[in-house]
């Protein structure tokens, strides 16, 4: 009798969380749970055939001691002060450019989310016949307009922005966010801005920019712990697992080659702690520059 | 200012904006239209030294040449039935969720969002080894299942949140009406819910189909022996079999692409246009 007046009350909160019951458990054992045993493992030595044994601190210590480690931190660190801001301000000039609703734009808003969809995998081979010094149509498209060809994968300064380069053309989701940015902003603002004499430069600087900062910021954050996890199969691939000279040995190349190569899951997971902490600083970083140049704007109205 | 002077800036203009809208158009298709090209050429031809942008002769075999290289049709297969039953199930269990999500109290619901964004946080790399050993210790190696396993969470985040925003644009009188006359949370669900969104089911549908196609990483992980090789895993097997050979690598290329872009064009406008809509929603 009560279990049934109690299943009566709350039958519906029951259904309710028995919906959303596979998500959480996902959540814990998929991302949650791994993303925390990772902080375990950083503390072991474990090749994955016999237990584990204890560290301690062993890995961390080793850590500013290994010199491929912290070449990967500073290609990691050079490639988000490359390729985060490049792609945010592509995506933001492609969304301002095609923001109208017309059946033309249509059409290219798709064009150019299109290199988004295409597999990783693809991309990166598409972009090593692209960027072939000898016979690759980049080069060849260079030379016909009067331009030395590069050496692109060849040599390792040229190979970073080969890397960067490729990463440019998939900007499709941060194409799409500044699109719907755009449309959030109120229409009559930029209107009254131009009626006020404002210029399209300063109507976009003075009044739309500031209104859609926050999704910017977001974006930029969301492209900065992206970058952790994008640059890998272009490195497996166009840098042949991080070259050449390991120029495109960033944190997930070495963390992959580290783990599943040598089979050091331990230290490899103590790099993934470090690639928590680094992600952490330049969040705050940005956080903090996108703050001041915010309040800029404020004092200037 | 006359009349027919603001005009003939204002064609001025257009005709600019269209120059514009084809240069994009040209560099966003270029890479796609090299590979074509690429992967029509002739295979015995010494590579070109000067830009080709045409193939002469086109070589349509070279696609057959694919297929009797590698085992081709089963690296597709085994993804198309990775994705059959991957993105099915994604719809289900995150539009379940996002529900879900939508007819909890606010603040179980604030929370709940400030979980998944914080979840959408976390880079892929830092869980690899982790979820690696997970699937070793579970038995799941080199079993296609693994790779679908991910379905039964609804895949991502962010395709949960897509269903929360699509449920919550139906007012809420709907639902408390459905529930007056004795229907059950999963009979509003599939009732009411989900007739409403038929966008966010295809938005989701044609992600997350994207998803399990393209997906390398996951299968590099966990799969061991070619017969259980999706796609893009596949690719690299016949990139690793002859590094030079373009026309190959690049049909073979191309044998991947076709079917997300396939999906894509077929559902590029509700899918850009519901993408759009979404923060208006919201607010």
């Amino acid at each position: 009798m009560t279990l049934a007046r109690w299943w009566q009350r709350n039958s519906q909160r029951v259904a309710l969380n028995s919906m959303l019951l596979p998500y959480l458990i996902g959540l814990a054992l998929l991302v949650i749970g791994p993303g925390l045993a990772g902080f375990a493992l950083s503390l072991t030595d474990y090749n994955a055939i016999q237990s584990p044994s204890w560290a301690r601190l062993e890995n961390f210590r080793r850590l500013p001691h290994d010199q491929i480690f912290r070449i990967a931190v500073f290609n990691s660190l050079l490639y988000i002060v490359l390729a985060v801001p490049l792609r945010l301000i592509g995506a933001l000039a492609l969304a301002k450019l095609l923001q109208r609703p017309r059946r033309s734009s249509m059409v290219v808003r798709a064009i150019v989310y299109l290199p988004t969809v295409i597999p990783d995998l693809a991309w990166a081979l598409i972009w090593l016949w692209i960027l072939n010094p000898l016979y690759g149509p980049l080069n060849q498209l260079l030379e016909l307009v009067g331009i030395d060809g590069l050496a692109w994968m060849v040599d390792p300064s040229t190979a970073r922005i080969g890397i960067v380069l490729m990463m440019v053309w998939q900007l499709g989701e941060g194409f799409i966010v500044c699109l719907a940015a755009l449309g959030s902003v109120d229409p009559d603002l930029p209107d009254q801005a131009a009626i006020d004499g404002g210029g399209t430069w300063s109507t976009f600087r003075g009044i739309i920019l500031p209104t859609i900062a926050p999704v910017l910021l977001i974006l930029v954050f969301r492209d900065t712990i992206f970058s952790f996890q994008a640059n890998f199969v272009p490195a497996l691939i166009l840098g042949k697992g991080g070259g050449p000279d390991y120029a495109t040995m960033y944190l997930p190349m070495y963390i992959y080659t580290t783990a599943f190569g040598y089979l050091r899951f331990g230290y490899a997971a103590s790099m993934t702690v470090a690639m928590y902490a680094i992600t952490g600083i330049i969040l705050l970083l940005q956080y903090r520059l996108t703050h001041r140049w915010h309040d800029g704007f404020g004092r200037h109205e | 200012m006359t009349g027919s002077g603001d005009m003939s800036r204002r064609r001025g203009r257009s005709g600019l904006w269209f120059f514009v809208l084809i240069l994009v158009c040209a560099v966003f298709l270029l890479p796609l239209y090299w590979t074509v090209v690429t992967a029509l050429r002739e295979t015995g031809r010494p590579l070109p030294r000067h830009i080709e942008w045409f193939p002469s002769p086109a070589i349509w075999g070279n696609f057959r040449t694919v297929f009797e290289v590698v085992d081709a049709g089963r690296f597709a297969l085994n993804s198309l039935v990775i994705a059959s039953v991957a993105v099915p199930a994604t719809i289900v269990f995150a539009s379940l969720a996002g529900f879900a999500m939508s007819q909890l109290p606010h603040r179980y619901r604030v929370r709940l969002v400030a979980v998944s964004a914080l979840c959408l946080m976390v880079p892929l790399t830092a869980i690899w080894i982790p979820r690696f050993l997970l699937f070793k210790e579970a038995g799941l190696m080199n079993r296609r299942v693994a790779l679908m396993v991910p379905s039964l969470m609804g895949t991502s985040p962010f395709f949960v949140l897509i269903f929360l925003w699509a449920f919550s644009t139906v007012p809420k009188e709907v639902y408390d009406a459905a529930r007056l006359d004795g229907a059950g949370a999963y009979r509003i669900w599939a009732g009411i819910g989900l007739p409403q969104a038929k966008a966010a089911i295809g938005t989701v549908g044609v992600l997350a189909f994207v998803h399990y196609w393209n997906s390398f990483v996951e299968p590099l992980l966990l799969m061991r022996t070619s017969d259980k090789f999706t796609a893009s895993l596949g690719l690299r097997t016949l990139y690793s079999l002859d590094g030079t050979n373009w026309p190959i690598i690049m049909a073979g290329s191309l044998l991947t692409i076709v079917p997300v872009v396939t999906v894509f064009v077929l559902a590029q406008r509700a899918f850009l246009r519901d993408l759009r809509n979404m923060d208006r929603r919201v607010g």
